[in-house]
């Protein structure tokens, strides 16, 4: 029979990052031939010193590190207050650092994804990256997201001339003698070579061109959505860089980054932030190569079209911090003075009732439907009130209740842990807390759910069914919240990761209005805990990017899946950092034909997709005709551009799911 | 009962069961070509009482009658579709022979091309026009990655692969301009080098008798049914690039600026055949290398079909699975060349030469069958541009 007992890892209270922990843990049970073989990617954040000082200091464990040769030397060199670093690194290593009485000097520990030796390059030599000279009108397009197709033919210039400057894919074998610690990347001179080589009678022969890069190949079961005949990435590539190629586009370079696909399959969230931070990273270096006639660097407008559900959501979180850890006014590329924007979809788990908020001291039943044949673990993170001083532990109590009947409770004390084992003593799932310092400074109490399937039935497995977590306090003042986020876990489509979505299902959820009507935002008076309001991504905190939100054209509505502010306040009654998406943009065509009709993985074809993720791309393609000239923020921007091609939305203004209001961009 | 048993393109329907073309009954617009169905009992009755109430005395005599024009290809446009496919049959399945030499561990299928021996009549020599030799069983293993990395896609190639089960024409018709009522001869020709290259390949696939990957692992699951006969050479691929490229010397051969100045048809239609066969390898039913084996025969039988319809070369070829290095996928640009319609006359790997072609020259005293000359005059004739006529 399941019952809870403490933590078995007599080391628990030291554990800076449970969910790391948690999985790493389960990986060790599902693969138990050699985990501490396997390499993950790994985001550290270091506090007060360089790389350089890192690497040394964990020279001890110099066999399981590989620290990406994208930072060069000076890099390295560099000291931060707080300095998010991706790495890749095997099990050993993880566990030292995941201590908070590590000596390494790392605060924070996001784990990424298994990433499969094959695709890592230790040998990989740094290089110096050649300045080009581009036109004055020139804005740099950079594309970071699944499966780009850079053959396609809006991509190219000309039969055998692309319009991709770089492309980093994660997920292809290393060349001897290559650039990259992981995957490939593939400059404009060997991308025209292929093309060059694919191209039969005039005719590419994109199958043949996607072999020869390597980004699909099917003996090694390296298989890019590129080779399907729709992939999110060529969709969003083409919405926001695609031009015909006979205009013979020379002012929109692209450079992109591909994740790798499995990574993709995984969703897990932040699972992909610590690749996502490497591949900004690259590209930031790339982007800076381009230098107008007066010698600056030409603008760049930014891309990332996914999203997450975990994290502070306050605008602290580790992704919220990227954007501003290179361009804020303290960042990494300040001297450089590089104009860039970065547009980012709000979300589309308005109605997936993830997110719900427990307030004041009446006590908050939630009940967490996990699914049955889920293969992937369930995580649920619990973001207690703002807490600088760390005077406040305890605060909250949270008691846990499997659908077998057990129930186990902690308060929010960082390193209080109660785990629920198996009749066979295993870990099935953990209930922790921990304190998230830094900008953030928070408690986060995690609950996280072993899968409940395996294919060849591994142990352990948790019992599906409805969880019951339930908070209270007798010390939270009316208006302080906890917010309560379940991490993304589904099977996307054509994916094979088995990953079911867990939800709440309380009873009080009204998901209709009185005409049968899903209803888009929390009906007035509700005392239901599962929120829309403030289901946001968890990557779309932060102040500075643009963060789109999707209509329906033809009922000029927001779309009901768009997601919806405001934030979580720091201090109870202040301003969020941010009310919702600063604009919306056409992400459906109507609400029976969804989605928008755009590139497909050839040259030629052409596919549907839907959501804010098709929405902020339209927005990047905007933005690159105005960030030249715009002499204020990407905000200020975005109030213009609504301004000046309105889309008009029935309801009026609501900020919260739409910012500004609906762009009409045509595409 | 049946009184005129040939009349309708239904015969066709016999012809389909035999070679399994049944996606030639999507094709059953061709029963309007034919008079109403006389199938019929109550019309047989009716005939009969309409017989008897009308005949009367028997005339004596009717008049004079000629005898038929014998061996004629002038009969032929009079007879049912599906007897002028029986007699295509006839001319061309005498044409090649098919023989199995096993040479130590390299059993050898040979498909031989029949020829006049010099100053006799009906005496006849062969030359070896195919020679195929299946790869080890630890080159198939080695291509079981591709075939399992393949299965990936197959929700995104299901419905291809669902149509693709029968012969494919329909597919082509979206490249050429083939259809029933525009293309009648052209559509019997490529079923007439369809149902002769059905019993080649066939013949082929018993000798050397290759297994399927669902023989290699409980894990593949094709996602349709294995058929019972050998994987190599991929019958699908010899079909896909037989008829792909007898399309392409119709087009080519039509003269048109539009299909001979860049010879984008060709590519399209070579693209579409490689797309069927490696389709076979995403539903789990075929190995890359018998696309690779398949492809060669197809684009050889290709050229046997026009020879015997119009004279000229013929090609030999050779494949030694021994030398391709099955670590590679399948790619036709390394067999044939659209530019000048030509297969590439070797191919190598680092084991060494995995296949080879050459052109062969017609024998001076080769006559071209009249049967199958008039069917491919007719298909050619299908081609013209008719605009071209008023100039």
């Amino acid at each position: 029979m399941n019952r809870w007992t403490q933590t078995p890892d007599a080391e628990a209270e030291d554990i800076l990052d449970h969910a790391s922990d948690f999985r790493l843990f389960l990986a060790a049970a599902h693969h138990p031939e050699a985990p501490d073989e396997t390499w993950w990617s790994v985001l550290i954040e270091l506090a007060d010193v360089s790389i350089e000082t890192f690497e040394a200091a964990v020279g001890a464990f110099s066999a399981d590190l590989l620290i990406p040769v994208a930072y060069d030397p000076t890099d390295r060199a560099r000291v931060f207050a707080r300095q998010p670093v991706a790495i890749y690194a095997r099990q050993p290593l993880i566990k030292a650092l995941n201590k908070r009485s590590n000596r390494f000097h790392v605060v924070a520990l996001q784990l990424g994804a298994i990433t499969a030796e094959k695709y890592l390059d230790p040998a990989a030599l740094a290089t110096d990256l050649e300045a080009l000279f581009v036109p004055e009108d020139t804005v740099v397009m950079a594309v970071v997201d699944d499966g780009i197709a850079i053959a396609h033919d809006l991509l190219r210039k000309g039969p055998e001339q692309s319009r991709v400057e770089h492309a980093t894919v994660f997920e292809a074998q290393p060349v001897a003698g290559g650039h990259c610690s992981v995957g490939r990347a593939f400059g404009r001179a060997e991308i025209d070579e292929v093309l060059a080589r694919s191209t039969f009678n005039d005719v590419l022969d994109e199958d043949v061109f996607y072999q020869q890069t390597t980004v699909v190949d099917w003996a090694a079961r390296t298989v890019s959505p590129v080779a399907r005949q729709a992939s999110h990435g060529t969709l969003v590539a083409g919405v926001a860089a695609g031009h015909p190629m006979r205009a013979g586009c020379r002012n929109r370079p692209v450079i992109c980054a591909a994740l790798p696909a499995r990574l993709v399959e995984d969703t897990t969230g932040v699972d992909s932030l610590p690749t996502l931070y490497l591949a900004f990273h690259i590209l930031l270096k790339q982007a800076r190569r381009f230098r107008l006639p007066n010698g600056q660097c030409a603008p760049v407008i930014f891309n990332f079209s996914f999203g997450n559900s975990g994290g502070p959501h306050d605008g602290t979180g580790l992704f919220s911090a990227l954007f501003e850890h290179y361009f804020g006014p303290e960042g990494a590329l300040a001297p450089d003075q590089q104009k860039a924007w970065l547009t980012l979809p709000a979300g589309n788990i308005n109605l997936a009732r993830l997110h719900a908020v427990a307030r004041g001291r009446r006590a908050t039943t939630l009940s967490l439907s996990v699914q049955p044949d889920d293969r992937t673990p369930s995580m649920v993170q619990m973001w207690m009130p703002t807490d600088d001083t760390e005077s406040r532990p305890g605060l909250v109590g949270v008691q846990v209740t499997a659908p077998t009947g057990q129930s186990g409770a902690i308060t929010s004390k960082p390193g209080q842990s109660m785990s629920l084992v198996d009749d066979q003593g295993a870990e099935i799932a953990r209930l922790a807390c921990q304190y998230e310092a830094g900008a953030t400074q928070r408690a986060l109490v995690t609950l996280s759910v072993s899968p409940t399937a395996h294919l060849a039935g591994r142990a352990p497995l948790a019992p599906a069914g409805n969880w019951t977590i339930k908070i209270s306090s007798s010390d939270m003042i009316p208006d302080e919240e906890v917010h309560v986020w379940i991490r993304r876990d589904e099977t996307l489509p054509g994916t094979r990761s088995g990953g079911r979505q867990a939800w709440f299902s309380n009873s009080d959820y009204e998901r209709f209005d009185p005409f049968g009507r899903p209803l888009a935002v929390d009906p007035p008076g509700t005392d239901c805990p599962i929120r829309r309001s403030g289901s946001l991504s968890g990557f779309a905190c932060g102040a500075s990017p643009l963060v789109v939100a999707a209509f329906s054209e033809r009922e000029a509505r927001v779309s009901g899946y768009s997601a919806a502010g405001p934030l979580t306040p720091r201090v109870p009654g202040s301003a969020p950092a941010r009310s919702g998406p600063d604009l919306a943009a056409l992400g459906d065509d109507s609400y029976l034909m969804r989605g928008v009709r755009g590139a497909g993985s050839r040259s030629g074809s052409s596919a549907r997709m839907s959501g804010t993720s098709v929405a902020a791309p339209r927005v990047a393609r905007y933005a690159a005709d105005m960030i030249g000239e715009w002499e204020a923020g990407a905000a200020d921007w975005s109030r213009w551009a609504v301004k000046r091609a309105p889309f008009y939305l029935e309801g009026g203004d609501d900020p919260p799911r739409s910012g500004a209001g609906g762009v009409r961009i045509d595409v | 009962m049946s009184i005129f048993p040939e009349n309708a393109y239904n015969a066709y329907n016999a012809y389909n069961a035999y070679n399994a073309y049944n996606a030639y009954n999507a094709y059953n617009a061709y029963n309007a070509y034919g008079a109403p169905s006389n199938n019929n009992g109550l019309l047989s009755g009716a005939f009969l009482t309409t017989h008897d109430g009308i005949t009367g005395a028997q005339l004596d005599p009717v008049g004079p009658i000629r005898p038929g024009a014998a061996n004629d290809v002038r009969n032929l446009p009079r007879l049912a579709a599906g007897v002028r496919a029986a007699i295509y049959q006839a001319e061309l399945g005498p044409t090649v022979d098919v023989t199995f030499e096993a040479d130590g561990d390299k059993p050898q299928a040979v498909l031989w091309r029949r020829a006049e021996e010099k100053g006799r009549r009906r005496a006849f020599v062969y030359d070896r026009m195919v020679e195929m030799t299946a790869p080890t069983v630890e080159q198939f293993q080695t291509q079981m990655a591709l075939v399992s990395g393949y299965a990936q896609i197959r929700p995104d190639r299901s419905a291809e692969i669902m149509t693709q089960v029968s012969a494919p024409l329909p597919f082509y018709t979206t490249i050429g301009f083939i259809d029933p009522a525009r293309t009648p001869y052209t559509i019997e020709l490529l079923h007439a080098a369809l149902g002769f290259a059905t019993a080649v390949t066939q013949r082929m696939k018993y000798a050397l008798a290759v297994k399927r990957p669902v023989l290699f692992s409980p894990q593949i699951q094709p996602m349709i049914a294995t058929p019972t006969h050998g994987s190599l050479p991929s019958g699908h691929a010899t079909e896909a690039f037989l008829m792909a490229r007898l399309i392409w010397k119709l087009l080519a051969g039509s003269g048109l600026p539009q299909y001979t100045e860049n010879e984008y048809w060709g590519e399209m239609l070579m693209r579409l055949a490689a797309r069927i066969a490696t389709n076979r390898t995403v539903a789990g039913v075929h190995f890359p290398v018998d696309s690779v084996a398949g492809a060669i025969l197809g684009c050889t039988l290709a050229d046997h079909v026009f020879s015997q319809c119009c004279g000229g070369e013929w090609c030999a070829a050779s494949f030694e699975g021994a030398n391709f290095d099955a670590q590679h996928d399948f790619d036709w640009h390394q067999i044939y060349s659209v530019k000048g319609d030509q297969m590439k006359s070797s191919a190598r790997s680092g084991l060494g030469t995995w296949m080879q072609s050459r052109p062969q020259k017609a024998d001076p005293g080769f006559d071209v069958p009249p049967v199958l000359s008039w069917l491919w005059t007719k298909a050619q004739g299908e081609w013209r541009d008719i605009s071209l006529d008023v100039e």
